[in-house]
């Protein structure tokens, strides 16, 4: 991040200068909002997440790590990958749950259901502009809490089991925690 | 003139003299208008729309860019830059900040 300051600083300076014309040595209009919201996002993280660059220089690709402090799923700790797309902030970013889990809008495979990342929304649950990369992790970090939703499953299974047996859905969960989600 | 009084006794709780209320009218006329004219922030690229966009801020190769960026009213009274609200209309048509279908009030500086 601060290399990418950095730079960002050193290109206004150059502009009385000669033009930048390389566009791989152009900071997009990604990056640009990036800047500012990755430190935003970092100063009004929750308690239960933490937040990983891979590489500093790439604010895009994100490392998001959940530990829940109550609910079915205390206990674990559940990696996501946040991925912001060249599109951004026209489009949501793409995000995959790392860890396996036994829930009810997040598939074994990794895939995520959750209104604020779907492209094409005709409600105000869907992806806006207005929307911040904090908004995401806040959003990822109450899918353990208040947004779990066993009414628009996308593992059936797991809205079955919640329906018939909360015991042996609480078990369920529990037996993947153990297994997956001990760091 | 039943809101002079209103925003006054909004405005502060010790009981204003006639001649302080009408300073605090001529205030907030005035507040109202620069908000309208300088301070509106384009909601998409977080630049005031006043100024070129982020998008063209980051793509003019000499100066701002300034003259093509221009600033786009809803019929729901939101402002963007045209710029960001085209981009957006083509994923949505939908103000992003009212979710009222998009359409064009007016375009202009
Ligand atoms: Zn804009
Ligand atoms: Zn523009
Ligand atoms: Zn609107």
């Amino acid at each position: 991040m601060i290399t990418l300051t950095r730079k960002l600083k050193k290109e206004t300076t150059v502009s009385n200068g000669p033009p930048i014309t390389d566009a791989s040595k152009r900071v997009s209009v990604r990056d640009r909002l990036l800047v500012k919201e990755v430190q935003e996002m970092e100063q009004t993280l929750p308690g239960t997440c933490h937040v990983n660059f891979e590489n500093p220089n790439e604010l895009f690709n994100i490392t998001l790590t959940v530990s829940p402090d109550e609910g079915y799923w205390a206990g674990g700790t559940f990696h996501f990958h946040i991925y912001v797309t060249e599109d951004y902030n026209m489009a949501p970013p793409e995000v995959k749950c790392l860890t396996k889990l036994w829930h009810p809008n997040i598939s074994e495979e990794g895939d995520i259901c959750l209104s604020l990342l779907r492209q094409n929304s005709i409600d105000s649950l869907g992806w806006a502009p207005t929307r911040r990369i904090k908004d995401v992790v806040w959003g990822l970090n109450s899918l353990f809490t208040d947004l779990l939703n066993f009414d628009d499953p996308l593992n059936l299974q797991a809205t079955e089991l919640y329906l018939k047996d909360k015991e042996a859905f609480r078990q369920k969960v529990n037996d993947y925690v153990k297994q997956y989600a001990k760091r | 003139m039943a809101d002079e009084e209103n925003s006054s006794d909004r405005a502060d709780g010790d009981t204003p003299k006639p001649e302080k209320m009408f300073t605090l009218k001529k205030w907030n006329a005035v507040a109202m208008w620069s908000w309208d004219v300088e301070c509106d922030t384009c909601a998409i690229c977080r630049v005031q729309v006043m100024d070129a966009c982020l998008r063209c801020q980051a793509e003019s190769k000499t100066g701002s860019g300034k003259q093509d960026c221009v600033v786009v009213w809803g019929e729901c009274n939101h402002s963007f830059h045209y710029c960001c609200m085209s981009l957006w209309v083509k994923q949505n048509n939908r103000c992003p900040l009212c979710q009222q279908e998009w359409s064009i009030q007016r375009m202009g500086k």
